[in-house]
């Protein structure tokens, strides 16, 4: 796996730059520090938007710029297409905000993206940062404070408000990914064990979870079998969610003992994760500790 | 969506997989539509644990069919209501295996697992009783998987279980199934077989390609209700307690989500989870209105909580649309508390001061007043 790890050199194309969300993260992206390099953008009048200069293809725009990233932010069930293009242009990592994919596009996309080499954030991901140095996709700003606590989380929302959280009370993070909330994801927590172990920047991790699937568990069972030495935190939603709803997210879905908050729980703390209730606690203990 | 049992059965069946006879009844009835008896009784519910929750029983004679239905509809299980049961025939002197497929996330493929023993919850079986093997996702290799995966059982449970994973693997792929658990199977000593229970969970990102499923939201309050709101409105809406005293207008699915938890655990009472999206109401007040009406029925509902964490949202303008929407649905009279962070705070802060409504910086501080409008309560 390429490392996630990306700075102001790396250079990233946009596919879908003309739509509304392209448009206007295209431009938040760029004040960030992010090095936009090409939109792919269906052929149209203009040339270029917020300053990027546009390309009809993956193909072209990869040939031109050199790019090895791309965001993508086309229609769920445009993504696996769009994908299928950024691969076979050379991308090598790729950062999926859309929601929604259909799951079965989701595991064709995983398998393409693997056989290729190719790390893919997502789907339905709020994107990936390492802050005050440059962002894929929407994390917002006053959430990113550069520190050395390794941040994952399934969710957009609850991860920005920890990250808020965190920053007020002086911590910050090193890279920051959102794994996303669909059932079958590109990189998962247990894939990122060996990257943050040996990331210099980060000193500890914490990853923000919730109800369904066994991302978790998984996670657990990595933290064990790298022998991962940092501290590691874990906060997840959902403790309380109906059986059988899906919770806002396609992956947050319990059915009889499959995905329950029980069992993420006890799994890690077994790995030795520090597991905590709320939000307050979370950024009570973790600035006491780190 | 996680099928009823009755409408996994009747999707499997158009995919090649069979059931025993039966039918569904919301209400009592004196057995004009009911299959041969005896039967079995089952709760439509999606929760797990039916059997052991007395909510699926056997009947010899149509009038205790009538009386089993009339004691299960109603009947709550995890905060759910019953509403309808499952009149089937039972299957006499038959073995019972198991079968099921299921997404495996971490290998981008389908799991298959096979039993010779069902009936059972398969956490309950010895791990060497389970076979199982992942495949691609793609309908000729898992039919293969199947069938090779189930030459390793003897006789009548071998020949059951090739046939039904055969029918299972198109099942899965055409229906774009995230899990399809035949448990028990029901094995005859011909090899002759029928599916005795279904759990069936089917995407719901696929639904607009999958017309068949998406008929099933056709009842707007029916089983589905969450999925037929998420379907009209773009947003995730589901009663977590249907006498809580607290609504929430909230977005983010982790945060909604987070902060039941936490009020649940602070002895608070919280009528319902919402992501509604701020990023998809461009402008529009409608999808608000629609979510102040919703909670506007729940019958215990006090005070609403606003929640919202802005990270690329405009507060100010939702402020706005928030406030605008308050006065299209007057009916809707509680204390409104609110706790904004982020983007455009302070435009915010105007809007709602103006419309009378106290803005929270801090979420316990928020709380804390949500508390002091609750009846009865300290």
């Amino acid at each position: 796996m390429i490392s996630p790890r990306i700075d102001r050199s790396t250079r990233v194309i946009l596919q879908g730059i003309s739509g509304r969300a392209g448009r206007l993260h295209s431009r938040l992206m760029r004040e960030y520090g992010t090095n936009i390099v090409a939109g792919v953008s269906p052929p149209k009048d203009i040339n270029e938007i917020n300053g990027i200069p546009l390309f009809p293809d993956c193909a072209s725009a990869v040939k031109a710029t050199g790019a090895t990233v791309s965001v993508a932010l086309v229609g769920a069930y445009d993504l696996l297409e769009a994908m299928r293009e950024a691969v076979a242009a050379g991308i090598k990592m790729i950062v999926t905000p859309t929601e929604g994919m259909p799951v079965h596009d989701a595991l064709k996309a995983k398998r393409l993206t693997q056989q290729a080499g190719v790390l893919w954030i997502g789907g339905s991901t709020p994107g990936m940062a390492v802050a005050e140095v440059a962002k894929l996709g929407f994390l917002p700003d006053v959430s990113l404070k550069s520190g050395a606590l390794g941040l994952m989380s399934k969710s957009g929302t609850l991860s920005y408000e920890a990250g808020f959280r965190l920053a007020q009370g002086g911590i910050g993070t090193s890279v920051w990914i959102g794994v996303g909330g669909d059932p079958v994801k590109g990189v998962r927590y247990s894939d990122l064990v060996p990257f943050y172990a040996q990331d210099k920047q980060t000193r500890g991790v914490l990853i923000i979870g919730e109800i369904g699937g066994r991302d978790e568990e998984d996670f657990a069972d990595a933290l064990k079998t790298h022998a991962f030495a940092k501290p590691v935190f874990a906060l997840i939603a959902g403790r309380t969610a109906p059986e059988g709803v899906s919770m806002g997210h396609a992956g947050a879905l319990t059915y009889g003992n499959h995905g329950g908050y029980a069992s993420k729980r006890a799994a890690l703390e077994n790995a030795g994760v520090r597991v905590f209730s709320s939000l307050n606690e979370m950024a009570e203990k973790i600035a006491d500790v780190f | 969506m996680y099928l009823l049992e009755h409408d996994a059965k009747q999707l499997l069946a158009r995919h090649g997989i069979p059931s025993p006879q039966g039918c569904l009844l919301t209400a009592p009835d004196a057995g004009s539509q009911l299959p041969p008896g005896p039967w079995v009784v089952k709760a439509q519910i999606t929760v797990g644990g039916r059997g052991k929750a007395g909510l699926i029983k056997k009947a010899v004679t149509a009038n205790e069919v009538a009386e089993t239905t009339a004691a299960i509809i109603g009947q709550q299980a995890k905060g759910r209501t019953v509403r309808a049961v499952r009149v089937e025939q039972q299957v006499q002197g038959a073995g019972e295996a198991y079968i099921s497929m299921l997404l495996d996330p971490a290998a981008a493929g389908v799991r298959i697992i096979m039993a010779a023993q069902g009936g059972m919850e398969i956490e309950a079986l010895p791990p060497n009783a389970l076979h199982m093997v992942t495949v691609a996702p793609e309908a000729a290799t898992l039919a293969a998987a199947a069938e090779k995966l189930a030459a390793s059982f003897d006789g009548a449970t071998g020949k059951a279980l090739a046939e039904a994973g055969r029918a299972m693997a198109d099942a899965f792929i055409t229906t774009e199934a995230l899990l399809i658990e035949i448990n028990p199977l029901f094995v005859h000593n011909d090899g002759s077989w029928v599916a005795g229970d279904a759990k069936f969970v089917t995407d719901d990102s696929a639904l607009p390609r999958q017309p068949e499923q998406h008929a099933l939201l056709a009842d707007s309050n029916g089983p589905y209700v969450e999925t037929a709101l998420k379907d009209t409105h773009g947003c995730d809406y589901v009663v977590v307690d249907p006498a809580g005293e607290i609504a929430l207008l909230t977005t983010g699915a982790g945060l909604s989500m987070m902060l039941i938890d936490e009020m649940r655990a602070a002895g608070l009472k919280p009528y319902n989870f919402l992501d509604i999206r701020t990023g998809g109401l461009r402008g529009e007040t409608r999808r608000l209105i629609s979510v102040l009406q919703w909670m506007h029925q729940g019958p215990n509902v006090q005070v609403m909580l606003i929640n919202v964490f802005a990270g690329i949202t405009d507060l100010g303008e939702f402020a706005r649309l928030l406030v605008s929407a308050l006065r299209d649905v007057p009916e809707f009279k509680v204390p409104v508390v609110a706790r904004l962070a982020g983007n455009g705070m302070e435009t915010a802060r105007t809007v709602l001061v103006e419309a009378g409504i106290t803005l929270h910086n801090d979420l316990d501080a928020a709380l804390a007043e949500v508390r002091g409008h609750l009846k009865g309560r300290k």
